[in-house]
């Protein structure tokens, strides 16, 4: 392969080193540690939110006592997502209620019903679950029924936006089938029970008669929604995803900085540089070698890791984040390992020991990481006037003079727009914010270098 | 071979402290060029210009008549550096080194291994090719060391102190290795704290002193050029010289002092003077048993003591 002069000696030292980085401990530790934070804490994250707060539930299980004609009990499960969607083929549980021995076990069909001769049974637990959220429900029998159908309600906040105003019902007749029906709110007709006998209403704040007519049955109910004013807590893979780039920047940028902080110091402390040096390479050929040992070894196992990170908080939602969010999540981390590479190439340069290079990497971690979010954060808050809107903006200002916040508000900026203000969002245009980043490159590339071509040898 | 031209370095910018002042020199083709120096003189500095390690501040490097600032890669290609410090990567095998180092050479990977091979072998280190450095002695680090810049073939040998740490056995063997190295045409810039070493194999030798060349010539001229002016003194052995004697020798003309030695007497004399027939005929005539009169010679290591900082004061 003929290389233009200034790339001669690429190849080979690349080669050379990326062997030794896969082959060294802390490559292997790195790893590990990234695999258990960014898979694990997708795929936990994923699991412990979906049950908490605002947001669609992956899986609803709408309960329904019926009887056929022979007086058997059957136990019905309507299985769908929060917004009334059948889910198919979702394995569903019935359990004796008291005791909780499982009595069967019946998958949805493509309505997203699931129906079980249950016998005399009058009391059972349901439940159906997609990816690690589970939801349960019990159907009782022995109540004689006012109505010839039977209701399941829920009220949740659907949309994210902190509200309890999502308000469903679901309406099966006494043999478990989808019945038709209009609704009324305070008594204006709002909306019709759909195919499966659902319909999904959004109500403002206050408190609402919500009036069921069904075959000339009238069943009436009330639904208070709240002002707000709770804690703004999302769920849902996208912020899930937004939660894990926070983390995995931090241990992407630890992983660069250890795979890379003696890439040159090394050869110094061997006494190899000058060997290194004599041979008919250039300098740029031997530190772009150097750069795409270390930046080949770092990005391989984070773009694996964060692509399983991204499959476990679909596994663990039974919904895969926005495709955007993801793409940009896996890509501006790749972006992350250029800029620590390239700063970590020039401290290795300029230090006399691999210790030495050790204690700046940790002070420029640090610097990056943890010191100037809160100094910004604080200087922000002092300049906005008590404005959090300016505050904001302030911030992510600031973020420009900060590769590691570059990249962060580059994730930021493909997240939706419901997450504006929980970590999705920014202040910046994406001009500004691709121009910040193309400059750190520059800057980052030309320091590594200019010092490697006048410092490498002394 | 090597032409250095006013070559100067200042380390740590225009204020910085000067390793070199205007270093001239030349090392003919195929000659083994001894480079000499005090602590601090340098050497090292120079070594690692020709080499290609460092930039000259100032002046012109040439090897075989390439230029060392506008074709620094035809320079590389052209001459195999054996640094002092013969450190490796300590997890690479002997053969690991020598076939990551091969690979920077147009050398084709079969051939490389085939000439890796047969440079452990010819160094001893076949047994050991496969061991990683840190299980190498010094003495095998350093013919590994010899081997790595053997590898493509060079024109030029740049050695510094080959010899260093070594036992005698190992010394001798990288002597003759030298002169092998020679004799197949290589052309050899050997850099050494061993005037012994270098007085056996150089022809020519360069010495700087305070980053100052302070003279370049064949040892024979240099050391011809340092006995001018300087008293001869004649190293005799006999036996029976008596006190008559003694006074008889203090006063043949140009006889400047007369010392009685363990094996007979030293016989100083103004520089130029012959007396060596005038001495033998005084001891004779005294009845003393004569066994030698032998003239000292002056050596590289007066020469560098008489050039350098260790002939101060």
């Amino acid at each position: 392969m003929n290389l233009p002069g200034f790339l001669r000696g690429m190849p080979q030292v690349f080669l050379q080193e990326f062997r030794g980085n896969l082959k060294s401990v802390r490559f292997l530790i790195m790893a590990l540690v990234a695999t258990l934070v960014i898979v694990g804490g997708a795929y936990g994250i994923s699991g412990f939110t979906a049950g908490f707060g605002g947001g669609a539930r992956p899986i609803v299980v709408w309960p329904h006592a019926a009887v056929d004609g022979s007086g058997n009990h059957i136990a019905v499960a309507w299985v769908s997502d929060g917004f009334g969607a059948p889910l198919a083929r979702r394995a569903v549980t019935f359990a004796n209620m008291t005791t909780r021995n499982l009595i069967g076990e019946v998958t949805t069909n493509a309505e997203g019903f699931a129906r079980l001769n249950v016998g005399n049974a009058s009391e059972v637990l349901v439940e159906a679950s997609l990816g690690t959220f589970e939801n349960s429900a019990s159907i009782l029998w022995g109540f004689v029924e006012p109505y010839n159908f039977t209701v399941a309600s829920s009220q949740d906040d659907l949309d994210g936006d902190f509200a309890l105003d999502d308000f469903s019902l679901h309406v099966l007749d006494l043999a478990g089938d989808p019945v038709a029906g209009t609704v009324r709110v305070n008594g204006n007709v709002t909306g019709s029970l759909d195919a499966h006998g659902f319909l999904l209403l959004e109500l403002s704040p206050g408190q609402w008669n919500i009036t069921l007519d069904v075959a000339g049955e009238t069943f009436v109910t009330t639904a208070y929604v709240s002002e707000g004013g709770e804690l703004p807590f999302f769920t849902g893979p996208d912020f899930v995803l937004l939660t894990i780039a926070s983390l995995s920047s931090w241990i992407v940028s630890i992983f660069a900085i250890v795979i890379s902080f003696d890439a040159v110091s090394k050869e110094r402390v061997q006494g190899t540089m000058d060997l290194l040096l004599s041979r008919p390479a250039s300098r740029t050929g031997v530190l772009l070698g150097k750069f795409l040992s270390s930046f080949v070894a770092v990005a391989l196992p984070v773009t694996l890791v964060n692509l399983a990170g991204i499959g476990a908080i679909s596994a663990a939602s039974g919904q895969a984040p926005t495709g955007s969010l993801a793409t940009a999540f896996v890509g501006y981390s790749l972006l992350l390992i250029v800029y620590y590479v390239f700063l970590m190439l020039a401290v290795s340069t300029l230090v006399k020991t691999s210790g030495t290079a050790v204690l700046f990497g940790v002070l420029i971690w640090l610097l990056l990481n943890i010191l100037y979010p809160i100094v910004t954060f604080i200087l922000s808050a002092a300049l906005s006037g008590g404005d959090p809107a300016t505050q904001f903006r302030i911030n992510q200002s600031a973020a420009l003079a900060n590769p590691s916040s570059i990249v962060g508000a580059l994730i930021a900026l493909a997240a939706p727009a419901a997450l504006l203000g929980t970590g999705g969002g920014t202040a910046l245009d994406a001009s500004a914010l691709g121009a910040a980043a193309v400059f750190w490159f520059l800057l980052l590339f030309a320091l590594a270098l200019w010092t490697f071509q006048k410092k490498a040898s002394e | 071979m090597i032409e250095v031209e006013g070559v100067t370095k200042v380390y740590g910018g225009s204020g910085g402290a000067k390793a070199l002042d205007g270093v001239t020199f030349r090392v003919p083709k195929q000659s083994v060029f001894g480079f000499l120096g005090p602590n601090g003189a340098g050497k090292t500095t120079t070594i690692r210009i020709l080499a290609t390690v460092l930039e000259p501040t100032e002046g012109t490097v040439r090897i075989d008549g390439h230029n060392l600032r506008e074709e620094p890669i035809a320079v590389k290609e052209r001459l195999g550096l054996m640094p002092d410090e013969v450190l490796f990567y300590p997890t690479l095998t002997g053969m690991q080194h020598l076939l990551y180092y091969a690979s920077f050479y147009a050398i084709p990977r079969a051939d490389a291994r085939a000439k890796a091979k047969d440079l452990l072998e010819r160094f001893s280190l076949a047994d050991a090719a496969r061991k990683k450095l840190k299980a190498y002695s010094h003495g095998m680090k350093k013919r590994l060391a010899l081997a790595q810049c053997l590898l493509h073939d060079p024109e030029v040998l740049i050695m510094d102190e080959p010899a260093n740490g070594l036992d005698p056995a190992g010394m001798r063997y990288f002597r003759d290795l030298i002169r092998w190295l020679n004799k197949e045409g290589k052309t050899i810039f050997l850099s050494s704290h061993m005037l012994s070493e270098v007085e056996q194999l150089c022809e020519r030798v360069g010495i700087i002193d305070r980053g100052k060349i302070v003279a370049v010539d064949t040892i024979a001229s240099l050391t011809s050029r340092l006995a001018v002016g300087a008293p001869t003194i004649l190293h005799v052995a006999a036996t029976g010289i008596s006190d008559t004697a003694v006074e008889a020798l203090r006063a043949i003309p140009g006889v400047t002092n007369v010392e009685a030695t363990p094996v007979g007497v030293d016989v100083t004399a103004e520089a130029g003077s012959d007396v060596s027939a005038e001495v033998s005929k005084v001891l004779v005539l005294a009845g003393a048993a004569l066994r030698e009169i032998r003239a000292e010679q002056r050596s590289l290591e007066d020469l560098f003591l008489a050039l350098t900082r260790g002939g101060g004061p």
